[in-house]
């Protein structure tokens, strides 16, 4: 049994969340505030924490940020409506394995929670549309030049991710195993955390963050 | 508007001596190549303008040297007409009313009453020039020689270059209908058939026509294709309105973005032609968009897992497929793909070329 806190301000959500996550899941907690999400989450220990990326009192961010030191097991899945690209990255880079849209169906809710407990990452079309917008020049040298750009096979993955693709429609297309498939999105993922590449930090500015 | 329709060949890469530029022009104007040829070389005896006249065509084709083709051909008119026995002023005074005609024609000036404002530089310009070409020439001398030769040239090009326009006028006449053939049906028929399936909800058929009103004003009135500035924003703004029109869930993702133009806003209401078939035919309730800015390519891939179709299985004159995604996608200049499986969905895929900053 998968065990689950949802942190997202609207009570309303919570409830459908809670009535939409499959066998296997079980809700442990609710929060919606940073600070509640921080007590609760330290307190259950859950194995997914579903994280809304605005908070009332500040960004999902803070709740990585004040968990994470403690409770390094747990694993964050950002949730929410539409958001610009620069927050949802934010969180992203806090550490979170992953993003998805509140439009997403129950089962593919259950799915991104199970695999993100396994230990996977889950991108949803816009997050990869995101990655792919902030990875676009191209690849600098320098010490970290592997962390810096994405492989043309990533970027493939991600291309498709982005166009709807489900992770075995992309094996079969591109003539891989699903597990390779994940292991190209989860090397994505590290990139987009450790990249210290002046090109997310341009990215962000271009959106008049930094 | 502002293009001569002579002027709009290419180089031909097959049929070439030099450069490719007679075989481009006798290609675009479907005459024998050695004859343009010859008229090359005739021009070459005259103070070396064949040659002048040559390079600027080829800078002109080139693409990104419009003024050195500008440059060169001013060079060539003169050098043409001083082999002709036209005297220095003579030229410039006609270069002169030439520019003034050119500045007049690219404010698109018309001699018809109630035409777009007239550009006074270009009166100005085409005075002087006036002025100085009879103050220098007065009536007799020039006349002669040079006036037969122009009186002949005016014979053969005259109802050559009326035939030229008319034609374009009918091309342009018939490309605005289409455009408004599919414009009218993207919106006013897609509208109307809503209202017709939901005659019996009168909130939804206010609704209705309250958004199809405020979108053919913008079109009427506004400024084009909806208040959005960008690509991504007006992609987002089309793809809101067929998740209202249609009751679909569209799943958005766009990596890249540039100031709307004209192409691309063709782009946009191609992709949202896409968006509205695989919402009313996929029998899904979600779609997957993904839009792709690169500087030199735009991509949308507009994607459903409905039930899918055969190509063939289309009937030819539904308009949506052919005239809104196919046709408008090559008007801009790019093109649309269509990859349908039945029974797993399908992909519409739309590319375009940019032009290179």
């Amino acid at each position: 049994m998968i065990r689950v806190v949802l942190v997202d301000d609207h009570a309303l959500f919570r409830a459908g969340v809670r009535g939409e996550l499959g066998g296997g899941i079980e809700v442990a907690g609710e929060a919606g505030t940073v600070a509640e999400a921080i007590e609760t989450v330290r307190e259950l220990d859950p194995d997914v924490v579903l994280l809304d990326v605005h908070l009332p009192d500040g960004g999902g961010e803070g709740v990585i940020a004040g968990v994470a030191p403690e409770r390094p097991g747990v694993k964050f899945l950002a949730l929410s409506v539409s958001d610009a690209p620069e927050d949802v990255i934010r969180v992203i880079r806090a550490g979170a394995r992953g993003y998805v849209t509140k439009t997403i169906s129950s089962e593919e809710l259950t799915d991104a929670v199970m695999r993100v407990a396994g230990g996977d990452a889950v991108f949803s079309p816009r997050l990869a549309g995101f990655v792919l917008d902030a990875f676009r020049e191209g690849a600098r040298v320098g010490d970290d030049a592997e962390l810096e750009a994405l492989t043309p096979r990533e970027r493939e993955v991600l291309q498709l991710i982005a166009r709807g693709y489900r992770y075995k429609e992309i094996a079969a297309r591109l003539h891989l195993s699903v597990k390779t498939v994940e292991a190209h999105v989860s090397s994505v993922l590290r990139k987009l955390q450790l990249s210290s590449r002046h090109e997310l930090a341009r990215w962000a500015h271009d959106r008049r963050l930094v | 508007m502002t293009q001569i329709p002579v002027l709009r060949f290419e180089r031909s890469e097959t049929d070439r001596v030099i450069a490719g530029v007679c075989g481009g022009i006798a290609a675009s104007l479907r005459v024998d190549p050695t004859l343009v040829r010859l008229v090359f070389a005739m021009l070459a005896l005259a103070g070396g303008a064949g040659i002048l006249l040559y390079l600027a065509l080829w800078a002109w084709t080139g693409g990104r040297r419009p003024w050195v083709a500008v440059v060169i051909l001013v060079l060539a008119t003169m050098a043409l007409l001083g082999a002709l026995g036209v005297s220095a002023l003579v030229v410039v005074g006609g270069g002169l009313i030439v520019a003034g005609l050119v500045l007049l024609g690219r404010r698109g000036a018309t001699f018809r009453p109630g035409g777009a404002s007239l550009s006074w530089p270009g009166i100005v310009l085409a005075v002087a020039g006036a002025v100085v070409l009879l103050s220098h020439v007065g009536p007799s001398r020039m006349i002669l020689a040079p006036g037969a030769l122009a009186g002949a040239l005016a014979l053969v090009l005259v109802p050559w270059i009326w035939q030229l326009s008319a034609e374009r006028r009918e091309r342009i006449r018939l490309e605005e209908r289409s455009e408004i053939a599919t414009r009218i049906h993207d919106s006013v028929l897609q509208t109307l058939a809503l209202v017709q399936r939901d005659a019996s909800d009168p909130a939804r058929v206010r609704t209705l026509a309250r958004r199809q009103e405020r979108e053919l004003r913008r079109w009427l009135y506004g400024s084009g294709y909806g208040s959005a500035q960008t690509f991504a924003d007006a992609l987002a703004e089309a793809a809101v309105d067929v998740e209202e029109a249609q009751g679909v869930q569209i799943e958005l993702a766009t990596s890249g973005d540039a100031p709307l133009d004209e192409r691309l806003a063709q782009v946009v209401l191609a992709a949202r032609e896409a968006m509205t078939n695989a919402a009313k035919h996929a029998q899904v309730d979600e779609i997957a968009v993904y839009a792709e800015l690169e500087p030199e390519r735009v991509g949308v891939f507009v994607r459903d897992r409905g039930v899918g179709f055969q190509r063939s299985a289309v009937p030819p004159d539904r308009h949506g497929l052919a005239q809104s995604i196919e046709a408008r996608m090559q008007r801009a200049g790019g093109s649309a793909t269509i990859v349908s499986t039945p029974g797993e969905g399908t992909e519409v895929e739309l590319t375009m070329a940019r032009e290179s900053p």
